[in-house]
C-alpha cells in the first residue's frame, strides 16, 4: 500500500505522521510520500515550525520557502527512518488540497495522513479547511489526526 | 523571542538524505511547481495596472499638463528597464526575499538590508494608505453614505481578514481581476478613439506643457508620480521560486508585463487628455472616472459611471491585496533572518497565517489613514496618505537604484547559462533615469528627506531593539549574520 502523509510544516503534522506509525503495520506499507505543499500567493508560503535545522544567515538561503518545505519533508521523513516502507519526498506548489489529492491519483495511494489543523476554538467544531477537502475529495481513505484533548474541565473543577 | 532553532543540526538530516528519492534538484523530480509563464505575465500586468493608474492620473497631470502621456512614457521605460534588472537577479537568486536579498548578496552589509527593508516597507505601507484611499473616493462614487476613513479602514479590515483566512491560492483569480481591469482601460481608450473619430480631437493638448518654470523639471516631477504607478513589479519576484522554468518565463512575463502595462498607460492618458480639459483632471479625485462623465460614448452616463467605478475598485482591491499580502512576508522573512523581532515569524496554529505580521501591518496603515484624515479635518493643509506616499517614492528609486547597481556588480557571480543578461547599456540608462528622478524629487521637495529621516529612524528603533534582545538568545558562536552554517548547507 501506498500512503500519503501531508505536511505544512506545523507540529500537528508531525504528531499526525508519529501516529501512523504507532499503529500502523509497517509490512503493509509499500511506500510513504511525504508531501509539503507550498502556497505562492500566501503572505508565508511555507512555515517550517519542525525542523531542527538552524535559520537561513542572511543573504545564503534567505526567503526560500522551499528550503523550509525541504526542512519540513525531512523532520517528518525521520518519523518513519528505519521503520520499513521505502521513503519519497515532495515539494508541490499550488493549493494544499489539490495537490495532496493530485499525488494520491498518482501513486493510487491507499491511504492519506493529515493533520486535522489547530486546536483552540476550532478545537471541537471545526476541522482544517485542507483537511475537510481532502476527506470530500481523496479518491482513498483519510486518516486525520486531530490534537490531543487538553484536560479542560479538570483543571475547571479544581479552580 | 521564539528563537527555538539555535541547536545546531543533527545528522538525523543526513541519514534521511540517504534515504529519500528525490531532492532539492527539480525538474522533473517531485517538485512541482504551479506558476506558468502566462499567470505569472498576467500577475506583473495586474500588479502594475491596479496600483497607479486609477489614482495618480490627476496627479500627473497637474504637474504637467496635456503632454503628461510623455512623462508616462519616460517614467514606465525606466521603471520596464529596472525590471529587467530585477529579472535578471531573480534567474540568478529565484528567492522570495526581493531586494533586501539582492543588496545583501552585492554588498554584503547588514546595515544596508536593513535599511533597504524598512525602506521597502515603509514604501509599501504608504502606498497601501493611498490605495485604501483611493479606494474611497470611488466608493463614494457610487455610495456617498459612509464617511471615507470608514471606507478606506473597512476596506483594510476586509482584506486583512482575507489574508488571515489564507488567501485564495488560485492565480487564476487574480487573471480574471487583471481582465477586469483591462477591459477598464480598454473602456477609456475606445472613448478616446471615439472622440478623435467623431473628429473634435485638439491634438495640440498633447504637446501643451503648462506648467510655470522649467518645462524639463516639470515632466520630470511627472515622470516621478508616473514611476509610482509603475511600482508593484517587484512583488513578482515573491513568486519566483514557485514559478515553472523560471529562467526562461520570468525575464519574458516581468519585462512584458512591464512594457504591456507601460503602452496601456501611455494611451490611456493620452485619451484621458484629450478628451478631458486638463485643470479638471488636475482636481479630481478619481480621475479617470472624469473621462467617462464626459458622455462621450453613446450610453447612459449613470451606467458608464457605475460600471467604471466597480472596474476601478476591482483594480484597486487586486493590488491592495498583493500589499497586503507582501508586507508580513517581507516582516516573516527578516524575522527569520533575524533583522527585526522573532515575534514577526509567527505562524497561527491553525490558519497557517503570518498574523502577528499582518495585524501590525494593519495597525501601522490604519493608523496612517485615521492620522491623515484627523491631518485633514483639522485644515492643516496635509494630506499625509498621499503625501507619505509621494514621499516614499524616493526610497523606492533609491531601492531600484542599488538593485540595477546590484545587478551590474553581481555580474560573472553565480551565472550558468540559463541567467538572463539584461542589457548592459541600458541598465545603465536605468540607473541614469532612476538617479534623475531621484535628485529631482529631492530637489522639488527637500522636506521629503525629513519625512524620509523620520520613517527610517522607526525603523533604525526597531533594529535596536532586536539587536539588544535578540542578542541574548543567539546560541554561542553565533554571530549575527554568521554565513559560516556549512552543516546546514549540506543536508
Amino acid at each position: 500500500m501506498h500512503v500519503i502523509v501531508a505536511t505544512d510544516g506545523s507540529t500537528q503534522s508531525l504528531a499526525a505522521a508519529r501516529h501512523l506509525r504507532s499503529f500502523a503495520d509497517p509490512q503493509k506499507i509499500t511506500t510513504i510520500s511525504v508531501v509539503a505543499v507550498i502556497r505562492p500567493l500566501a503572505s508565508v508560503a511555507f512555515a517550517d515550525e519542525i525542523s531542527e535545522a538552524e535559520p537561513p544567515s542572511p543573504g545564503e538561503g534567505a526567503g526560500s520557502f522551499r528550503e523550509a518545505a525541504q526542512g519540513a519533508l525531512d523532520a517528518v521523513s525521520a518519523v518513519f527512518e528505519h521503520w520499513g516502507p521505502t521513503i519519497d519526498k515532495q515539494i508541490r506548489s499550488g493549493s494544499p488540497a489539490a495537490e495532496i489529492i493530485k499525488v494520491a491519483r498518482e501513486y493510487d495511494a491507499g491511504l492519506v495522513v493529515v493533520a486535522a489543523g489547530g486546536r483552540g476554538i476550532s478545537d471541537a467544531i471545526l476541522v482544517g479547511s485542507t483537511a475537510q477537502r481532502v476527506q470530500h475529495y481523496a479518491p482513498c481513505p483519510v486518516l486525520v489526526v486531530r490534537p490531543a484533548p487538553r484536560p479542560r474541565k479538570a483543571t475547571r473543577g479544581k479552580a | 523571542m521564539t528563537n527555538v532553532r539555535s541547536s545546531p543540526s543533527t545528522p538525523k538530516r543526513e541519514l534521511v538524505a540517504g534515504t529519500s528519492t528525490s531532492t532539492v534538484e527539480d525538474v522533473d523530480g517531485g517538485l512541482k511547481r504551479s506558476i506558468t509563464g502566462r499567470q505569472l505575465f498576467f500577475y506583473t500586468l495586474g500588479d502594475v495596472l491596479g496600483s497607479g493608474i486609477y489614482v495618480l492620473i490627476g496627479l500627473v497631470a497637474a504637474a504637467v499638463g496635456g503632454a503628461f502621456w510623455i512623462a508616462f512614457a519616460i517614467g514606465v521605460t525606466i521603471a520596464a528597464i529596472t525590471g529587467a534588472a530585477y529579472a535578471e537577479l531573480v534567474t540568478k537568486y529565484p528567492q522570495a526575499a526581493g531586494a533586501a536579498l539582492y543588496v545583501n548578496k552585492a554588498f554584503g552589509s547588514t546595515a544596508l538590508t536593513f535599511l533597504t527593508t524598512v525602506s521597502f516597507l515603509a514604501a509599501s505601507f504608504a502606498a497601501t494608505g493611498s490605495l485604501a484611499t483611493g479606494f474611497s473616493s470611488y466608493f463614494a462614487t457610487l455610495w456617498a453614505g459612509p464617511p471615507a476613513l470608514l471606507v478606506s479602514l473597512v476596506f483594510l479590515f476586509a482584506l486583512v481578514v482575507v489574508n488571515f483566512i489564507g488567501i485564495t491560492e488560485s492565480v487564476v483569480m487574480n487573471m480574471l481581476m487583471t481582465f477586469v481591469e483591462v477591459a477598464g482601460l480598454l473602456i477609456v481608450m475606445v472613448i478616446g478613439i471615439w472622440y478623435i473619430a467623431q473628429g473634435e480631437a485638439d491634438f495640440g493638448v498633447l504637446t501643451d506643457i503648462s506648467v510655470s518654470g522649467n518645462p524639463a523639471l516639470a515632466v520630470l516631477a511627472g515622470i516621478a508620480f508616473s514611476f509610482f504607478a509603475m511600482t508593484g513589479f517587484e512583488n513578482t519576484a515573491n513568486v519566483a521560486e514557485e514559478t515553472i522554468d523560471p529562467h526562461r518565463s520570468f525575464p519574458r512575463s516581468l519585462v512584458g508585463g512591464m512594457v504591456v502595462a507601460g503602452v496601456v498607460y501611455v494611451l490611456v492618458s493620452m485619451a484621458a487628455a484629450l478628451t478631458v480639459p486638463t485643470d479638471q483632471l488636475a482636481n479630481s479625485d478619481a480621475a479617470l472616472l472624469e473621462v467617462v462623465r464626459q458622455g462621450i460614448l453613446p450610453f447612459s452616463t449613470d451606467v458608464m459611471t457605475t460600471l467604471f467605478s466597480i472596474i476601478a475598485l476591482i483594480a484597486i482591491t487586486n493590488t491592495t491585496l498583493v500589499t497586503v499580502v507582501t508586507q508580513p512576508r517581507i516582516l516573516y522573512g527578516m524575522a527569520k533572518e533575524d533583522v527585526v523581532p522573532g515575534v514577526f515569524a509567527k505562524i497561527h496554529a491553525t490558519r497557517r497565517s503570518p498574523w502577528v505580521g499582518l495585524l501590525f501591518s494593519a495597525a501601522v496603515v490604519a493608523a496612517l489613514l485615521i492620522t491623515g484624515s484627523i491631518l485633514i479635518e483639522a485644515g492643516g493643509g496635509i494630506d499625509l496618505v498621499n503625501r507619505l506616499a509621494l514621499v516614499t517614492v524616493v526610497f523606492l528609486l533609491a531601492i531600484y537604484a542599488l538593485v540595477i547597481v546590484a545587478c551590474l556588480k553581481l555580474r560573472g557571480q553565480d551565472e550558468d547559462e540559463r541567467t538572463f543578461r539584461a542589457n548592459t547599456p541600458l541598465l545603465i540608462v536605468g540607473l541614469v533615469g532612476n538617479l534623475a528622478i531621484l535628485g529631482f524629487s529631492i530637489y522639488d521637495d527637500p522636506t521629503s528627506l525629513i519625512w524620509c529621516a523620520g520613517l527610517i529612524a522607526v525603523g533604525v528603533v526597531l533594529f535596536l531593539i532586536e539587536y539588544a534582545a535578540g542578542s541574548r538568545n543567539r546560541s554561542q558562536g553565533a554571530a549575527r549574520g554568521d554565513a559560516g552554517n556549512a552543516s546546514r548547507k549540506g543536508a
